[in-house]
């Protein structure tokens, strides 16, 4: 029994039918493109055959897993990627937070907004011109870091940035941090306009500083945000980046530090054309990611912030 | 609530629009033309054995677009002429996904354009492809200038042939090779550039009075690196670096117990550890190459394209200084060696690629028809020089085009432009009929108008160029055993090239050799040398049946 006044389900979707409407086509497109194709992680479980199809072609069980657990790079590829994600979660993750708080303690509308365009626009520079750029700032011939360097004496010869794998983490997080944190402090940017100013007129007249106002009014009352995309980023962490890997570690010399699951999948499935091996390495790391994910939500829970 | 209203509806109407476009845009140009209509109205005048058609193309490369048909002089004139029209397909720059795609959906073009290899044979085992061997029996100009040994080469495992070749050639060509600064060069005093030893002091001196010159170029990613090795042996090529094995009788010895291959890293090393070769070879990228190429700041280069940076190069040096530019010199080797046996491109005389036909064509034959067509005298001139009363009005005693005023007064630039053009539809490229042709037109020009390209070819670049067409087909399938231990071989193996070519001493070089010589022997590179040199061996049997 309903109780009275109180519309039903279908009564109240068919009054807001003009706003459901809204809402439809996204989850169409999510159902579209997200849930119909995952049929085809059977495939990991087959040799798939192009011209066969998924119907035809025969079942080979775990043979494409035990493959990639027994490869020859299976220990390096899962090393870089768990390092380079960890390095990304370390200092690629708190850095628009920390852009954000600067933000916001400036108090010139115009300058902050020009560092806010300023900072933002890399993110909207595809990976291959972003590549271009680090590329002819530290090459050897004509580079212009290695100019500098050179101008004030700080090096006798130019040092080879992009052929020494070394280097290479600490490239790639620093350019990953150049293009997106400005982008990325948007939303806590966003976040910090909405609380309450009467804290902080009241935190100032209890004679609190501005750092213990940072400290003790900004960042617990924009810390839900910051847990949310801190469970994404989590289940992330076997996604340390494609584009920007494979645009920049060109030279093989590198390999043994950048390849991540990723691009190993693009190097030795997609270009070979051996999708079911490509598909069971995808759907090992889709797995782990997913068990990453809940326990990451599940402790963020006792916070009594989560996903779900 | 009625502007609520309006707006959703407005939404709604611009999803749906959306996902018609999309829908639509997938399969346009091969929905109508699937199969290719015929009709037996005979065409007139020199026209073979082709009939009025229309079929699909598709190009299974990532950079390739083809244009539309009947957008340039040459496709006009075939279009209005010979009443063939070709729709092409488009790769969209994702060529594998766009033939999976294609193959997935059923739904085939008519003609694909492809390399040779696993690509056509994966559509040979499914069944897909249409053989051509009573056709080429049928049609005249195939029969005439592809040699039999070539055709043997194309014949699949089942024994048939379906694959056109593009580009195949029965005489030596190829592009690799050296070139040196002609300002730098004078400067020094014309010193020999003939032993690696002379290069190797060269290059100290360039690197001591040209402090921002690149003294040895060694193009992208450090293509040019390899092709020195045909330096030091006699009769070899950098095929044999890829096929990681060189032949040693009748079989494949590993590279990485080649001597010839160790002295290579060994110099290559030396250079790069001093600096003489440029420190951003293995990770540059093209434009960067170009830059330096066309700026002047590259003292000597190495290359497996050289004609064309080159001729690129030097239109770009001479422009303001007309004695300044570059020059083509003959190979540098190993002090000892025969330098007439010494070579640095390889060339295949199956040529660049080839055209299969599906079953999805309706009249493969027509399609066939066609293809015979362009690779005869008229198809080429078309599609070479363009139409007749363009670049051209008459032909000599071999059916060669005498260039016209209009060739003659035309910017090279423009005309060069417009050839390569045509050029991208000359899918059944006759080398031989093209060169000769190309030779004879040089030859009529004032030394002034000669470009440098086909100035290089004929006197050094084709000389140096070694016949390797019996090491054709000896890549394994990528999903076979054999193709998984290839993988990994060449996945060892560049890792291991880097190593060496940055090593800090000799000993770095060779430890690297060392390591890389045991992991691949781990990976199994016995069983692929095995594979190889099998497939080698049936080459050279089908080579040798022909003769």
């Amino acid at each position: 029994m309903k109780a009275a006044g109180k519309p039903g389900n279908w009564k109240k979707f068919r009054n807001q039918w003009d706003l459901q409407s809204m809402v439809w086509p996204g989850i169409i497109f999510i159902f579209i493109f997200s849930y119909i194709p995952m049929y085809g992680v059977v495939m990991a479980f087959q040799q798939y055959d192009i011209f066969s199809g998924i119907w035809k072609s025969p079942w080979v069980g775990f043979m494409h897993f035990r493959m990639f657990f027994e490869a020859p790079e299976f220990w390096n590829v899962m090393r870089n990627t768990l390092v380079i994600s960890l390095l990304k979660l370390v200092i690629t993750f708190p850095a628009p937070i920390i852009l954000a708080l600067m933000l916001n303690e400036i108090g010139s509308m115009t300058f902050k907004r020009f560092i806010q365009t300023v900072s933002y626009l890399p993110y909207f520079l595809s990976w291959v011109i972003v590549s271009g750029f680090v590329f002819s700032l530290l090459s050897v011939d004509n580079g212009t870091v290695n100019y500098l360097l050179e101008r004030m004496g700080l090096i006798s010869e130019p040092v080879n940035f992009l052929a020494v794998p070394k280097y290479f983490w600490s490239i790639l997080v620093s350019v990953n941090v150049w293009k997106d944190v400005g982008f990325a402090s948007i939303v806590y940017l966003a976040a910090i306009a909405g609380v309450d100013p009467t804290l902080y007129e009241a935190a100032s007249i209890d004679g609190a500083s501005r750092f213990k106002q940072i400290y003790l009014i900004t960042l617990p009352s924009i810390a839900p945000i910051i847990i949310i995309f801190m469970i994404l980023a989590i289940g992330n962490l076997l996604s340390a980046g494609f584009e920007d890997i494979l645009l920049l570690a060109t030279n093989p010399i590198l390999r043994p530090y950048s390849d991540v699951i990723d691009t190993y999948v693009y190097r030795v499935g997609i270009l070979n054309a051996r999708f079911s091996y490509a598909t069971a390495v995808g759907l090992f790391k889709a797995g782990i990611s997913v068990i990453l994910l809940v326990s990451a939500n599940k402790i963020a829970r006792r916070a009594g912030v989560s996903l779900w | 609530m009625r502007n609520r209203l309006k707006w959703a509806s407005l939404l709604m109407a611009s999803m749906m629009l959306l996902l018609t476009a999309c829908g639509g845009g997938g399969n346009s140009g091969a929905s109508e033309t699937n199969g290719g209509t015929t009709d037996t109205a005979a065409v007139s005048g020199d026209g073979g054995g082709i009939k009025p058609l229309t079929f699909s193309f598709y190009g299974n490369y990532d950079w390739l677009t083809t244009a539309p048909w009947g957008d340039n002089e040459a496709t006009k004139w075939i279009q209005e002429n010979r009443k063939v029209t070709v729709e092409p397909i488009q790769s969209g720059g994702a060529a594998a996904e766009k033939l999976n795609t294609m193959i997935v959906s059923g739904d085939l073009p008519d003609v694909i354009f492809t390399d040779r290899g696993s690509t056509v044979e994966r559509l040979v085992q499914a069944g897909q492809l249409v053989a051509l061997d009573d056709y080429f029996e049928k049609y005249p100009n195939f029969k005439k200038y592809v040699k039999e040994s070539t055709l043997n080469l194309l014949r699949s495992e089942d024994g048939k042939i379906y694959q056109i070749p593009n580009w195949y050639t029965s005489g030596q060509f190829g592009n690799g090779g050296w070139m040196v600064n002609k300002d730098i060069y004078n400067a020094l005093g014309r010193p020999a550039l003939e032993t690696f030893d002379d290069l190797y002091q060269y290059l100290l001196q360039v690197k001591e009075k040209y402090p921002d010159v690149v003294p040895l170029e060694v193009g992208e990613k450090g293509a040019g690196l390899e092709i020195m090795y045909g330096g030091f042996r006699e009769n070899a090529t950098s095929k044999f670096i890829s096929l990681m094995g060189y032949p040693e009788g009748d079989k494949l010895v590993s590279i990485y117990d080649d001597p010839a291959f160790k002295e290579m890293m060994l110099y290559i090393n030396k250079l790069f550890r001093e600096r003489l070769i440029t420190q951003d070879a293995l990770q540059q990228t093209q434009d960067a190459v170009k830059e330096k190429v066309n700026t002047g700041r590259v003292a000597v280069m190495i290359e497996s394209n050289i004609t064309t940076y080159g001729a690129e190069g030097h239109r770009a040096l001479t422009a303001s200084n007309p004695d300044s530019g570059y020059e083509i010199i003959w190979p540098v080797h190993k002090a000892g060696l025969d330098k007439n046996k010494v070579f640095v491109s390889g060339f295949e005389t199956l040529g660049w690629n080839v055209n299969v036909i599906t079953k999805k064509a309706k009249d493969p034959e027509a399609i066939f028809a066609y293809f015979d067509w362009i690779t005869g005298p008229e198809g080429q001139k078309v599609l070479f020089f363009g139409p007749k009363g363009l670049y051209w009005d008459e032909e000599d005693a071999d059916g060669a085009p005498i260039p016209n005023e209009k060739y003659k007064t035309a910017s090279a630039n423009d005309r060069s432009e417009t050839m390569r053009k045509f050029e991208d539809f000359n899918w059944a490229g006759n080398t031989t009929f093209i060169d000769t042709a190309k030779m004879k037109i040089e030859e009529s020009l004032a030394a002034n108008q000669k470009s440098w390209e086909t100035v290089a070819q004929s006197t050094v670049t084709w000389k140096t160029a070694l016949d390797i067409t019996e090491f054709v087909n000896t890549d394994p399938i990528p999903d076979t055993e054999t193709g998984i231990i290839a993988q990994n071989v060449q996945d060892i193996y560049s890792l291991a090239f880097a190593q060496m070519v940055q090593a800090k001493s000799d000993e770095g070089v060779l430890s690297a050799l060392e390591k890389a010589k045991n992991n691949a022997e781990k990976a199994g590179l016995e069983k692929l040398l095995q594979f190889r040199t099998e497939k080698w061996q049936e080459n050279v049997k089908k080579i040798g049946d022909a003769k």
